[in-house]
C-alpha cells in the first residue's frame, strides 16, 4: 500500500514537471497548486539525510564573539534596556539568541523600561533586585550617579586589555569615577542640527550651508529668524546638567583642581550665561523648550513644524518621519555648532554591570557582547546610531554614500566619535549643585538678576553645600 | 456570638447575672483580617515608614542614615519649600470658585428642559477624563505657536504678539487653578444637583407666593438647603487643592515652572524624592503636608458638625 502511494506521488511529480515545463515561466494559479503537490513527495526526507552527513564535519572552535572567560555555568542574568522596545525588539532578541549560543548555558531575561526607567532602577536597587546588566546613559550622567554610590562593578579590574582595546579610548575612559571605568561604551549619537528649510530657507531667506559653526553665532541667527518669520528658536539648556553645558559651550572651569571650590562664576561662566540672557531678553527663544528637563519637548516643537532648527541625533529623524512626514521632505542636516571648548561631544549610552551580581562574568560577557563590533554594526544598520568600536566602521556600510537624510553623518561618524571625550570633572553632590545652578540661571534669564551676580551667589551656595 | 443562658443559671445567687453572655468567636476577626491587612500594608506601614525616613538622609538606593531633625531644620530655611507652601495655599482659591460655579451650574441644569440630561453629561465629561489628557489639552490651548488662546486674542488685537503663557511665571498658577476649576466643576455640580433635588418644592412655591424673585429664591432657600453639600465639597476640594500635582506636572513639563513659579507642596516633594533622590527630605515635606491637611480636615469636620447642629 505504502509502495503504491509512493509510486502514485512520483507519478504525480512527473505529471507536474511536464505541466510546469509546458507552462514555461508563466505564473498561473494552477502552477502553484502543482507545486504544492511536489512538496508532498519524500524530498524532505532526503534533506534530512543531508543533515545527518554534516555530523562528520569537524566541530567548530569556540565562538569568536565569546571573548570573556570564566563565565559561570548556568548563569541567569537580567538585562534592562532604556527605551528600545518595541522598535528594536527583533534586534535585541536576536542578539540575545546569539549570545546564548556563544555562551551555552547562560540565560538572559530582558526587560525594556521607558519613561520610568530611573525610578524603576532606583526602586529595584532599594528592593535588592536590580538587574545584573543595565543600559545607562553616559550623556545624562547615570553611570557616575550609580558608580559613585558603589552600585556598579569596576570593569577595569575585570575586563582583559584585549577587550578594552576594542573600544575608542576616549569612550572607554569617559565618566570615570575615582579613575575607574564602570561602563562598556554602547551606541553613540552625533549631534546634528536638523533644519526645517521651509522656515529657514524659504521664509527667512537663509542658506543651510551658512548655519553657525559655533554656539556664539546662535543669538544673531535667532534674531534674524524671529524678525523674518516670527518663529522662536528651539534651543535647549541641559537643565539636568548645566555645569556640563558650561564646560562644553563656554570652556568654563567649574571646580578647582582639588575639587573643593566651585569656580564657575569666572568671566567665562558669566559670558556663557549672558549669551542666553541676551536671547531671552530679545524674545527670540521658546522659553519652555529652553528650560525643559525633557529633550522631547524641543523635538516635538520641531516635529510639529514650528521651529526653524533643532539640535538632536540623526537617529531621531525617524520620529520626524513618523510623526510629520510632510516635514521630512523639507529637512536638511548640518553639523551642530561647537562650543568654546572645541570638544565635539561626549558619549551617549553605555552598559554597566551591577556591583553585587551573582554572576559577574556572565554579566560582563553579556554587556561586552552587546557592545562588540558585530552587534553594534548590526544595530547601526537598523537605526542611525554609531558604534563605539573602531572595527565596526571597517564595514562597507559606513563607507557607502548616504541615501537617506538620517545617514548623512555616516561617512564622518568614525572621525567624530573617536574624538568624543568627557571633559567635565567629577562634581561632588552633582545633582544638588546643578539644582543650585539651575535656580541661578533662571534668576538671570527671567528675573533680571545680573549673570555675574547670579553665578557668584550660586558658587557661594554650592561651596557651602560641599563644605557641609 | 450571643447566647441565651438558661433561666435557672443565676437562681439562688446574690449577685445579678447578665441575661446574655459574650462568647468569643474568631469568625468576625477573620472577616476583618483582609481589610486590616490592606490598611496595615498600604496605609499604616507607609505612614510609619515616612515618619522614620523624615529623620534620615535617604537616597532610595542606599540604606537610610539617621540625621535627627536636620531635614526639618533645613525645611525651615528652604525658600523653595516656603514658596511651595505659599503656592499650595494660593491654590485654595480654587475651592470657593469651584463651589460658586458648581452651585450655579447645578441650579442651571436643575430644570426639566428637553435634552437637559445631555448637558448634564457634557458638564461631567472632565470628571471622567484623565488628568494627564486634560493637562496636555490645556498645554495645547496655551501653546505659543498655534495655541487657541493666542489664536483668539491676537486677531482680536488684544495681544500684539503671541504670549508664551506657560513660560511666564505670573501665569502658571492662575492657569493651573483655572484648569482645576474647569475639570472639577462638573463633578461637584452633580453633588449640588442631588442636594437641590432634595429640597422640597413647596418651599419654592411658598417663596413665590411671598413675592421672591429667582435670585432671592436661591439665596434664601437653595443655599441654606445645600449647606451639608457645601461643607462636604469645601472639605474634599480644599484637601485636593493642597495636594495638587498633576496639573503642575503636565503644564510645566515636569519643571515646576520658570523660577519655580508653579511649584506646590506635592510637586516639590516629588522633585526632591525622584529627581534629586532626597527621599528623607521629601518625607519631611510629606509629614508637614500631613499635619497641614490634618488640621484642615479637623477644621472642616468641626464646621460640618456645627452645620448639622445648626440644622
Amino acid at each position: 500500500m505504502k509502495k503504491h502511494t509512493v509510486i502514485s506521488l512520483v507519478g504525480l511529480c512527473l505529471i507536474a514537471s511536464l505541466m510546469l515545463a509546458a507552462c514555461g515561466g508563466a505564473a498561473t494559479p494552477q502552477v502553484v497548486k502543482e507545486t504544492q503537490i511536489v512538496r508532498e513527495t519524500q524530498i524532505v526526507k532526503e534533506t534530512q539525510i543531508v543533515k545527518e552527513q554534516v555530523v562528520v564535519t569537524p566541530t567548530p572552535g569556540p565562538d569568536p564573539e565569546a571573548m570573556i572567560e570564566g563565565v559561570e555555568p548556568n548563569a541567569e542574568v537580567a538585562l534592562w534596556t532604556f527605551w528600545l522596545s518595541p522598535t528594536f525588539d527583533d534586534y535585541i532578541k536576536s542578539t540575545i539568541a546569539r549570545f546564548e549560543e556563544a555562551y551555552p548555558g547562560v540565560k538572559v531575561n530582558w526587560e525594556d523600561h521607558q519613561a520610568t526607567f530611573q525610578d524603576d532602577l532606583r526602586n529595584s536597587f532599594a528592593a535588592g533586585n536590580a538587574p545584573d546588566v543595565i543600559n545607562l546613559s553616559v550623556g545624562e550622567g547615570w553611570v557616575s550617579e550609580y558608580a559613585t554610590k558603589g552600585l556598579l562593578l569596576n570593569l577595569d579590574d575585570q575586563v582583559p586589555q584585549s577587550v578594552k582595546d576594542l573600544y575608542f579610548p576616549g569612550l572607554w575612559q569617559q565618566q570615570l569615577v575615582d579613575g575607574q571605568n564602570y561602563q562598556f561604551p554602547w551606541y553613540q549619537g552625533i549631534s546634528v542640527e536638523l533644519i526645517n528649510t521651509k522656515i529657514y530657507v524659504e521664509q527667512a531667506g537663509l542658506k543651510v550651508e551658512d548655519f553657525p559653526k559655533t554656539v556664539e553665532g546662535l543669538p544673531a541667527l535667532c534674531k534674524t529668524i524671529k524678525e523674518k518669520t516670527g518663529t522662536l528658536c528651539d534651543i535647549r539648556l541641559t537643565v539636568n546638567d548645566l555645569l556640563a553645558q558650561m564646560v562644553y559651550e563656554g570652556d568654563v572651569k567649574v571646580i578647582s583642581d582639588d575639587g573643593t571650590q566651585f569656580t564657575f562664576d569666572s568671566p567665562e561662566g558669566a559670558a556663557w550665561l549672558q549669551l542666553y540672557v541676551d536671547m531671552v531678553r530679545d524674545g527670540t527663544v521658546d522659553k519652555s523648550a529652553l528650560t525643559t528637563t525633557d529633550d522631547r519637548v524641543g523635538l516635538e516643537l520641531f516635529t510639529s513644524g514650528k521651529a526653524a532648527f533643532y539640535q538632536t541625533g540623526p537617529n531621531l529623524i525617524r520620529e520626524v518621519r513618523a510623526n510629520n512626514p510632510g516635514l521630512y521632505g523639507y529637512l536638511a542636516v548640518v553639523p551642530a555648532p561647537v562650543g568654546k571648548s572645541g570638544v565635539v561631544g561626549k558619549g551617549l549610552m553605555g552598559i554597566s554591570v551591577k556591583a553585587d551580581t551573582q554572576f559577574p562574568m556572565a554579566s560582563i560577557a553579556l554587556a561586552q557582547f552587546f557592545t562588540n563590533p558585530r552587534s553594534m554594526l548590526e544595530f547601526s544598520k537598523i537605526v542611525a546610531i554609531y558604534p563605539s568600536t573602531p572595527a565596526s566602521y571597517e564595514d562597507p556600510f559606513f563607507a557607502a554614500k548616504p541615501v537617506a537624510i538620517e545617514d548623512s553623518a555616516k561617512p564622518v561618524a568614525k572621525d567624530i566619535v573617536s574624538k568624543y571625550a568627557d571633559i567635565v570633572p567629577t562634581i561632588p553632590k552633582k545633582a544638588d549643585v546643578n539644582e543650585i545652578v539651575r535656580q541661578a540661571v533662571e534668576a538671570a534669564l527671567f528675573n533680571n538678576v545680573p549673570a555675574q551676580q547670579a553665578l557668584t551667589e550660586a558658587v557661594n551656595k554650592a561651596n557651602a553645600l560641599i563644605g557641609q | 456570638m450571643l447566647t441565651q443562658p438558661s433561666p435557672q443559671a443565676g437562681e439562688g445567687r446574690g449577685s445579678p447575672r447578665p441575661l446574655v453572655t459574650k462568647k468569643f468567636s474568631l469568625t468576625p476577626y477573620l472577616f476583618l483580617t483582609p481589610a486590616l491587612l490592606v490598611t496595615v500594608v498600604f496605609i499604616l506601614y507607609p505612614i510609619v515608614a515616612v515618619v522614620f525616613y523624615s529623620f534620615t538622609e535617604y537616597d532610595i538606593v542606599t540604606p537610610p542614615k539617621w540625621v535627627g531633625l536636620k531635614n526639618y531644620q533645613q525645611l525651615a530655611q528652604d525658600p523653595t519649600f516656603w514658596r511651595a507652601l505659599k503656592n499650595s495655599f494660593i491654590y485654595l482659591i480654587a475651592t470657593p470658585t469651584l463651589i460658586a460655579l458648581s452651585i450655579l451650574l447645578a441650579i442651571i441644569v436643575n430644570r426639566n428642559l428637553r435634552g437637559i440630561h445631555v448637558f448634564r453629561a457634557l458638564y461631567y465629561i472632565p470628571a471622567v477624563s484623565g488628568s494627564i489628557a486634560i493637562g496636555i489639552t490645556w498645554r495645547w490651548l496655551f501653546d505659543v505657536n498655534g495655541g487657541l488662546v493666542n489664536g483668539f486674542l491676537v486677531p482680536l488685537g488684544l495681544l500684539t504678539e503671541p504670549v508664551q503663557w506657560l513660560a511666564e511665571p505670573a501665569y502658571i498658577l492662575p492657569i493651573a487653578i483655572l484648569l482645576t476649576v474647569w475639570a472639577g466643576v462638573g463633578y461637584y455640580a452633580v453633588i449640588f444637583l442631588a442636594g437641590l433635588q432634595n429640597i422640597p418644592e413647596e418651599l419654592y412655591d411658598a417663596a413665590l407666593i411671598d413675592g421672591c424673585n429667582n435670585f432671592q429664591k436661591h439665596w434664601y432657600i437653595s443655599l441654606p438647603g445645600l449647606r451639608p453639600q457645601i461643607v462636604f465639597v469645601a472639605v474634599i476640594s480644599s484637601l485636593a487643592a493642597l495636594k495638587v500635582f498633576d496639573e503642575i506636572y503636565i503644564l510645566t513639563n515636569r519643571t515646576g515652572g520658570i523660577l519655580d513659579s508653579g511649584v506646590t507642596m506635592v510637586f516639590y516633594l516629588w522633585r526632591q524624592a525622584f529627581r534629586l533622590t532626597h527621599a528623607g527630605y521629601a518625607s519631611a515635606i510629606a509629614i508637614v503636608l500631613l499635619v497641614i491637611t490634618l488640621v484642615f480636615s479637623m477644621m472642616n469636620v468641626r464646621l460640618l458638625e456645627r452645620g448639622v447642629e445648626a440644622d
